[in-house]
């Protein structure tokens, strides 16, 4: 289940004292899910008693965060059945790879976003997928297109 | 590149690295493709006869001696290996006037026969990757049974006149009768249509065609109408769904096929599973003119001539069982039967049907250890490259058994 900044800012503190230098804890809590911050920035949480049993809660519910990759992907091999739909709906790979994967066949660039591997998906460079870094758009034709929820993203 | 007989797509892409003799990492293929490269060592058959384990040349003599001595014989099966297999296989039904059969009579056999006969227009899977419009899968799962169908040749790759990826430049239909993983992709330029009877979805395509309102699914069919004649290629992939809920009457739907026809393009495809069922159904209809359930004996097909039926006539002495396991996939009370006659089991792997078979000769995987062509669902020819080389293979077993007859 895709973790979203409403679950988190219900945990929060929500006094907004701005001591994880963002202005609200609403704020904070989008940039939790989007891990630009961790959520050990949030000092009171951590130091004062009264907030033990959110603090515990909250760091059960960002548990799957650790798995994903960098853009908030991830992929359940055990749901994955090969089809490779992802691979070729993938814009980047459309772009780049017109005559291997954007034709349907295997992949022929070097470093593509997406590979089937002993008949299962394998993230390989997450970094050229268009979800990466500051400039991203948050892209989800490859989840779109998985009937098995395979793939699925940490926003939802 | 190999290519990988798992499904009757055969995929040609596939890349695999090997270490020391075996499989490392399968690129490329989908989760059953990749299973039969990564596992081809696993659970192999080995020569038996009448149940313990013998070596390779007693089994092939009391093979021999079985087939020899019989005088109704059937050979059933096939659909796994290759042409030259199959042409063998043939042969050897024809000199011993024996029966044969393939899971073509209960798999999508009747659609192979329209389409050699021309009764429906068919086209290519390449020619459907380049131009095809509306793409509709009628009582089949693709995505379970043929995985890379969908992604390699039909719906989402991008070629020839559809440059512009699935959203803008194709259309899906699924039809089915209940929510299948294929019919959650209809989702945007889609439509889903969950139907209880084949025959009254075809009535109402035909009341559409007369300029009525369609007695079901009032808004659907029309637009799917609308869509066709957009673009001058369209295709229908049948699957078992679509067989059965004909129930053996496919007039309706050559009609409608004929109907749609006289507006636009519109091809039929079967989608099936077996990876070489069609190259069965072509070697025969060249051969004889009939596809399968066949008597050398008496020169025709007929159903009783269907390999359930003739063991539940008792009709046959001896069988043999060719890359298949009746015992796992027939109907039980047929299949008891098989523990009456004699049968020679010619597998790679270990079958249910071997433990109980007089005579069990271990074969190669097709693709994997033997070469060889096969003939993919839309007729195209397909080569096989083999990874490893076996020594034994079907090819050489069919050989021998031939020199007896």
């Amino acid at each position: 289940m895709p973790i979203t900044p409403m679950e988190i800012y219900k945990l929060l503190p929500k006094t907004n004292c701005k001591k994880c230098g963002e202005q609200t804890c609403m704020a904070f809590a989008f940039k939790v899910v989007n891990r630009d911050k961790q959520i050990e920035e949030c000092t009171p949480l951590f130091e004062e008693e009264k907030y033990t049993k959110q603090k515990e809660q909250l760091l059960e519910m960002l548990e799957p965060l650790k798995e994903a990759s960098e853009t908030g992907l991830i992929v359940d091999e055990s749901k994955c059945t090969g089809c490779a739909n992802c691979i070729v709906v993938c814009p980047v790979h459309a772009a780049e790879d017109a005559y291997g994967s954007g034709s349907g066949f295997g992949p022929k660039i070097d470093d593509p976003i997406y590979r089937l591997e002993n008949g299962v998906l394998k993230i390989i460079n997450v970094q050229r997928c268009r979800r990466y870094g500051k400039n991203r758009i948050l892209c989800v034709a490859c989840r779109e297109n998985c009937p098995s929820d395979a793939i699925s993203f940490l926003e939802g | 590149m190999y290519t990988c007989a798992g499904c009757s797509c055969l995929c040609d892409d596939i890349e695999i690295e090997t270490e020391k003799g075996d499989v490392k990492t399968v690129f490329n293929a989908c989760r059953r493709g990749a299973g039969i490269f990564l596992n081809y060592r696993l659970s192999r058959a080995e020569p038996m006869v009448d149940g313990k384990s013998a070596d390779f040349e007693q089994a092939i003599e009391k093979a021999q001696e079985l087939i020899q001595s019989s005088e109704k014989l059937a050979i059933y099966g096939l659909d796994t290996t290759t042409l030259e297999v199959q042409e063998l296989a043939i042969k050897l039904a024809e000199k011993k006037g024996a029966y044969i059969d393939d899971n073509s009579t209960f798999c999508l056999g009747d659609f192979v026969e329209t389409i050699l006969k021309g009764e429906l227009p068919s086209t290519t899977l390449e020619e459907v990757k380049n131009n095809a419009y509306v793409i509709t899968y009628w009582g089949s799962d693709a995505y379970h049974s043929l995985s890379r169908h969908m992604s390699r040749y039909t719906y989402y790759p991008r070629g020839g006149k559809r440059q512009r990826g699935y959203e803008e430049d194709r259309f899906l239909v699924v039809i089915d009768v209940r929510k299948t993983h294929t019919a959650k992709l209809a989702k945007k330029n889609a439509r889903f249509l969950q139907i209880r009877d084949d025959l009254e979805l075809i009535e109402a395509f035909n009341q559409a065609l007369d300029g009525k309102a369609p007695s079901i699914f009032v808004n659907d069919i029309p637009r799917i109408l609308k869509e066709m004649e957009k673009a001058d290629f369209n295709v229908i992939f049948g699957g078992l769904g679509l067989k059965y809920g004909l129930k053996g009457n496919y007039d309706p739907f050559k009609n409608l096929m004929a109907r749609l026809n006289e507006r636009t393009g519109v091809y039929f495809i079967p989608a099936g599973c077996h990876p070489n069922m069609r190259g069965f159904n072509e070697l025969m209809f060249e051969k004889t003119g009939e596809i399968n359930r066949y008597s050398f004996r008496e020169q025709r097909s007929s159903d009783e001539f269907a390999f359930h039926k003739l063991l539940e006539n008792d009709a046959i002495d001896t069988a043999v069982i060719i890359g298949t396991d009746p015992l796992n996939s027939l109907p039980f009370e047929y299949a008891k039967k098989l523990a009456k006659i004699n049968t020679i089991v010619i597998d790679p792997r270990e079958t249910f049907t071997g433990r109980f078979a007089k005579v069990v000769l271990p074969s190669a995987i097709a693709g994997v250890e033997t070469g060889g062509t096969m003939i993919r669902s839309d007729g195209v020819r397909v080569e096989l490259k083999p990874l490893f080389e076996k020594e034994i293979n079907d090819e050489r077993i069919l050989g021998r058994l031939l020199e007896v007859v």
